[in-house]
């Protein structure tokens, strides 16, 4: 790298009264938010010679779970001394166009801040699914990129950041893919550059200044209960409850498609299934006596592991790329599973 | 200073979390050995020092334990042999471990522990508190804390040569706030010739007794009764104050090799503090931020922390708070019903020894369970202070900060609980005859039959995309009728179904600690048919117990286990093998086989994947007699519920049933997703995972790859996962041949058992 860290010169034109500049990966574990928010804030730390910290977000949660990654950004010579989540972003980036729905993605985003949101559509649709008034919103194919460079999601996304972040110098991003992956992975990085530099290209920004600029209404998540309302113990005494979480998210581009006429009932899919996924009902057999029959899945719980199709003997059961409302329109329900809504 | 200088000149500025620069730091040092088990959030100590090991950055032996109760009595050993000795550990493997603590610092026998603090069980949290570490208080350990990770680094040489000093001769704590610390990067300082480290830890003093001197026999660790005791515990008493001494010139000497100033006690801004808030942890650098914010105010603030919490810089905190008028301190633990946390009562009776003190002094409890501390937390407590100031009084001495008392939510059902007829299995049990002529005959129906019994545990819960958990439970689920209530260990399967408030269990679900389910479990067992007997519970009510553990659970839960076996409680015990501890990031167990890549066995320059072949837990379980012992797979359905079935009806009619699924694990098996059937099967086919029984004593092979014409080398199963790739080059021949023999060796010996009825 170029970049001398001592320089000591670098300043930021936008920062927090903390001095900080702070982004927020949204993203599905799998997608490669940690990795790619670890190499944004040591392209930034070690290359460039800011000050940052990077973290993300804990629990138990698994790959295909949402996970949240942060970084601060500040000039050299502040220290960075808080280590509680980033609120108020001036970036955020949606890993996965799916989270809107179930995330308070945009929560705390400063007025005039940016999103950058993997999807195939225009940013002034997000705006109106976002309900962004004073936004700079960026859009584009990202998991076509990745499929296409053989890469990742969270490569474009850090081609995109480049061009949103004027402060972030492109070369010290590169120079921080071709560390990361050169030792373990070296048959990655042409693919991992490519990746970045179109999400570079293509992200097309569009800047949203609707009314007055009103100041981030943020509002901190808080608990299931308190302690007047909250079951002795932390027993849980309606079980089965995870039923009305929706896993649709966690998939990854990919889904199975059901043929009907082509299945025979066998049963091969539901039994490899590990999201109980497949919906069956009391029928009848080509004979006529009685039978379950298989009549279709219930998508909502799919991550798309595509076991099922691995296992089905016939063809009814086939990957298909995942397109906007595809498993909206072929989702079959499960039958007397939920009481009550979500 | 010259040399300051100079060796101030290869200090380099990195970016590195506490965990990564904890793990650089024992690296440099090169302790003799490490003794460790996995933890979130400390785990990743020993698998960086691991990694570090293959490519030949230290030489530190890794020695994987059964539970934190055995990695610490594998550090006891070590430091009775004289060595200089590492561990890492969090929150309820500290506690594991913790009647160790007192044995380690009551014999003398110095050592390093990270304690990465977590959140004590129950209800489990893995977030970051420090109810962990105020159990180390009363532990006669020297207890060092790092607020960030720079303090991380430094805190690692001064921990072994305060431990080593012959005024002191005591273990040490190096503790740091879990995840707001362990997991968080940061600039940080450090030397990239580990030379100047081990230059400055130096050579381990000599002249101490040692288990490895047999010209010079000594005996450790005889019993002591009444008289002598008490003398002991004193010398203890005495290497504190020694330490009191002994800490701050070291941390002179550690300035002038790294020109960073260390103090017991650290004070910013406090000079002319009128108010002040006390906090441990890096929860302490997020009141600096504020005080400084508050000083612009024209508020005179301060914040006050400690790096010595043991021993407890009693001098130092008076002088520190002499002339401030109030104080709020901040726990992140409580005490119940002490009416304060542990810092609150120290720092109290530190003042109260200080006749001149006059400070006002109130306490809050805060982030417990790993719960944020903002910036706006730090002001609310300052807020407190100025309050107490202009009152001239304190008007709640105690409280908890940031609780919630009541909110919107219901705990609407959201599916209606299984009935009986529900759960009425198609696979049905026939019990033939009596006594050593008894036979089980299970009549299976067609898998298309199967599919209208309901599922005991409802979808959405949080596994990874194809975890194989899940299609080996439900099938074992599917051939079991009528009421069940399941035990699950700690593990992936128990943390993605039970994340509050949400469970997506439909029957009666347990969980206890890691290690402890099958005790547990008998006990619930054992209540059920006491309760019975008493008429307390209806005659007719029958349940099935069921104990779901991952292999991990049957490292640390094998005592526990073995015991259940032996006392023969109506239960069944279903492990899932996915050859790692998966929960914690793919940590080696005792199942996984040689040559297998994890976490904590790197493949490297140095290093092949796991040293020593797998555990045959099956075969443990089988040596305690008990009724029944199985193994079964997902891709053989017919053969699982068959199994099933039968265990269900030893553990009904007769005693405890065992049984190991092996499951595909993609994430850490580096394995496509879709393929964790065919990968399985795999496993079958080469008979790593062979398809047995052992009912009454008898074993009998279910399923013979070779009688099928599917028998295929073990290589055909390792080629399928990025884990074990690298045993197909030539380099690694020799532990691909080892295993393949070891597999060879495990089945002849059961395909003769399966062949003699007495075996």
């Amino acid at each position: 790298m170029a970049v001398d860290p001592k320089q000591g010169a670098i300043r930021l034109s936008i920062k927090d009264e903390y001095g900080f500049f702070n982004i927020r990966l949204e993203s599905i574990g799998g997608y490669g938010a940690n990795i790619a928010g670890k190499m944004l804030a040591e392209a930034g730390v070690l290359y460039q010679g800011l000050n940052g910290s990077n973290f993300s977000s804990y629990g138990s949660e698994k790959k295909g779970s949402p996970v949240k990654a942060f970084i601060r950004f500040a000039e050299p010579q502040t220290p960075i001394r808080l280590s509680s989540p980033i609120e108020e972003p001036h970036i955020v980036c949606i890993f996965h166009e799916a989270l809107i729905r179930t995330e308070p993605v945009v929560r705390g985003l400063r007025p005039g801040g940016i999103v950058i949101v993997n999807t195939k559509k225009s940013p002034k649709e997000i705006q109106e699914v976002l309900h962004l008034e004073h936004a700079t919103i960026g859009t584009f194919d990202a998991m076509t990129i990745a499929v296409e460079t053989k890469s990742r999601v969270n490569m474009a996304v850090l081609g995109a950041i480049a061009r949103a972040a004027e402060f972030l110098d492109e070369e010290a991003i590169k120079s921080m893919i071709v560390d990361t992956f050169t030792k373990k992975y070296p048959a990655t990085v042409p693919g991992n550059l490519q990746c970045f530099d179109r999400g570079r290209d293509e992200i097309v920004f569009e800047t949203f200044e609707n009314g007055e600029a009103a100041p981030s209404a943020f509002k901190r998540g808080g608990p299931a209960y308190g302690y007047l309302n909250m079951p002795l113990g932390g027993v849980i005494v309606n079980p089965g409850n995870m039923a009305a979480k929706d896993l649709s998210a966690s998939r990854q581009g990919f889904l199975p498609a059901f043929n009907r006429e082509k299945c025979i009932d066998c049963g091969q899919c539901d039994m490899v299934c590990p999201d109980f996924c497949f919906v069956w009902e009391n029928g009848v057999d080509k004979r006529g006596r009685p039978a379950m029959n298989l009549l279709g899945i219930d998508y909502q719980y799919c991550k798309g592991c595509l076991k099922c199709v691995e296992a089905c003997p016939t063809d009814a059961l086939q990957d298909a790329r995942e397109v906007d409302g595809y498993a909206k329109e072929h989702m079959v329900k499960h039958i007397n599973l939920l009481v009550s809504g979500r | 200073m010259a040399l300051k200088e100079q060796e101030l000149k290869v200090q380099k500025s990195t970016f590195k979390s506490g965990n990564e620069i904890a793990a650089i730091a024992a690296s440099q040092i090169n302790f003799h050995l490490m003794g460790f088990y996995p933890i979130t959030p400390s785990t990743e100590i020993a698998e960086m020092i691991d990694e570090m090991k293959v490519e030949g950055e230290n030489t530190i032996a890794m020695v994987a334990g059964d539970g934190e109760h055995g990695a610490a009595g594998i550090c006891y050993g070590a430091t009775v042999a004289g060595g200089r000795v590492f561990n890492a550990t969090s929150a309820n493997g500290y506690l594991y471990a913790l009647e160790q603590m007192p044995v380690q610092s009551g014999t003398r026998m110095p050592m390093v522990l990270d304690l990465v603090t977590r959140s004590v069980s129950g209800p489990l949290d893995i977030r970051g508190d420090h109810s962990d570490l105020y159990f180390a208080l009363n532990t006669g350990w020297v207890i060092l804390y790092a607020n960030n990770p720079q303090e991380v680094y430094d805190l690692h040489p001064i921990a072994v040569r305060a431990g080593e000093h012959a005024d002191v001769r005591l273990p040490v704590i190096v503790g740091f706030d879990g995840f707001f610390t362990s997991h968080q990067k940061r600039r940080v300082q450090y030397f990239e010739d580990g030379q100047v480290i081990r230059n400055f830890v130096g050579e381990q003093p000599k002249g101490f007794p040692n288990a490895l001197e047999p010209r010079k026999p000594k005996t450790f660790g005889p019993y002591m009764n009444d008289p002598d005791l008490i003398n002991n515990k004193y010398q203890q008493h005495l290497a504190m104050q020694n330490a009191l001494r002994v800490i701050p010139e070291l941390f002179a000497e550690w300035e002038q090799v790294s020109g960073r100033k260390l103090e017991m006690v650290e004070s910013y801004r406090m000079e002319d503090a009128d108010v002040a808030v006390f906090l441990l942890g890096s929860a302490a650098d997020t009141g600096k931020e504020v005080a400084d914010r508050l000083r612009e105010k024209g508020i005179k603030a301060g914040v006050l922390t400690l790096h010595v919490i043991r021993p407890f810089p009693v001098a130092e905190v008076q002088r520190a708070l002499r002339n401030v008028k109030a104080l709020v301190i901040g726990d992140r633990a409580d005490s119940y019903g002490a009416n304060g946390g542990n810092m609150a009562h120290e720092i109290k009776s530190a003042l109260k020894d200080d006749p001149e003190n006059k400070t006002l002094v109130a306490s809050r409890l805060y982030g417990v369970g790993g719960k944020d501390f903002y910036p706006d937390d730090a002001e609310a407590f300052f807020q407190i202070a100025i309050d107490m100031v202009s009152k001239n009084a304190v008007d709640v001495p105690f409280d908890y900060h940031g609780i919630t008392a009541v909110t919107e939510t219901q705990p609407l059902e959201v599916v209606a609980p299984l009935t009986k007829e529900e759960q009425q299995s198609p696979v049905k049990v026939e019990a033939i005859g009596e006594g050593d002529s008894l036979e089980l005959k299970v009549v299976t129906p067609p898998p298309r039959q199967m599919m209208g019994m309901a599922k005991r545990i409802s979808p959405g819960h949080g596994a990874c995309p194809g975890c194989g958990i899940f299609g080996a439970l439900d099938n074992f689920f599917r051939a079991l009728s009528g009421d069940v209530v399941v035990l699950f260990h700690t593990g992936c399967a128990m943390v993605v179904t039970t994340g509050y408030p949400y469970s997506a269990h439909r029957v009666t679900y347990i969980h206890n600690l890691f290690q402890n389910g099958a005790a547990t479990l008998s006990g619930t067992v054992e209540m059920f048919y006491e309760k019975k007997r008493r008429g307390e519970i209806e005659i007719g009510e029958d349940i099935t117990f069921v104990m779901v553990t991952g292999d991990g659970g049957m490292d640390i839960g094998m005592g526990p286990s073995i015991g259940a076996a032996l006392r023969n409680h109506k239960m069944i015990i279903l492990e899932y093998d996915n050859e790692g501890y998966m929960n914690t990031g793919s940590q080696l167990s005792y199942s996984t086989p040689i040559g297998h890549k994890t976490t904590t066995s790197n493949v490297g320059t140095l290093g092949g994947g796991k040293s020593f072949h797998h555990k045959d837990t099956a075969q443990i379980m089988a040596a305690t007699h008990i009724p029944y012992v199985f193994t079964a797979v997902e891709s053989n359905p017919q053969d699982l519920w068959k199994k099933a079935a039968k265990a269900q009806w030893y553990a009904k009619n007769v005693g405890l049933a065992y049984g190991k699924l092996l499951i595909a694990c993609p994430l850490n098996w580096l394995s496509e997703e879709r393929l964790g059937t065919k990968i399985v099967q795999t496993a079958v086919d080469c008979n790593f995972f062979p398809l047995y029984e052992v009912e009454r004593g008898h074993t009998k092979l279910t399923y013979d790859p070779e009688a099928k014409g599917k028998k295929v080398p073990v290589e055909e199963w390792l080629k399928m996962m990025g884990k074990t790739k690298h045993m197909m080059k030539p380099e690694f021949q020799p532990v691909l041949q080892a295993f393949q023999a070891e597999v060879d060796r495990r089945f002849r010996r059961l395909k003769a058992m399966s062949e003699h009825p007495d075996l």
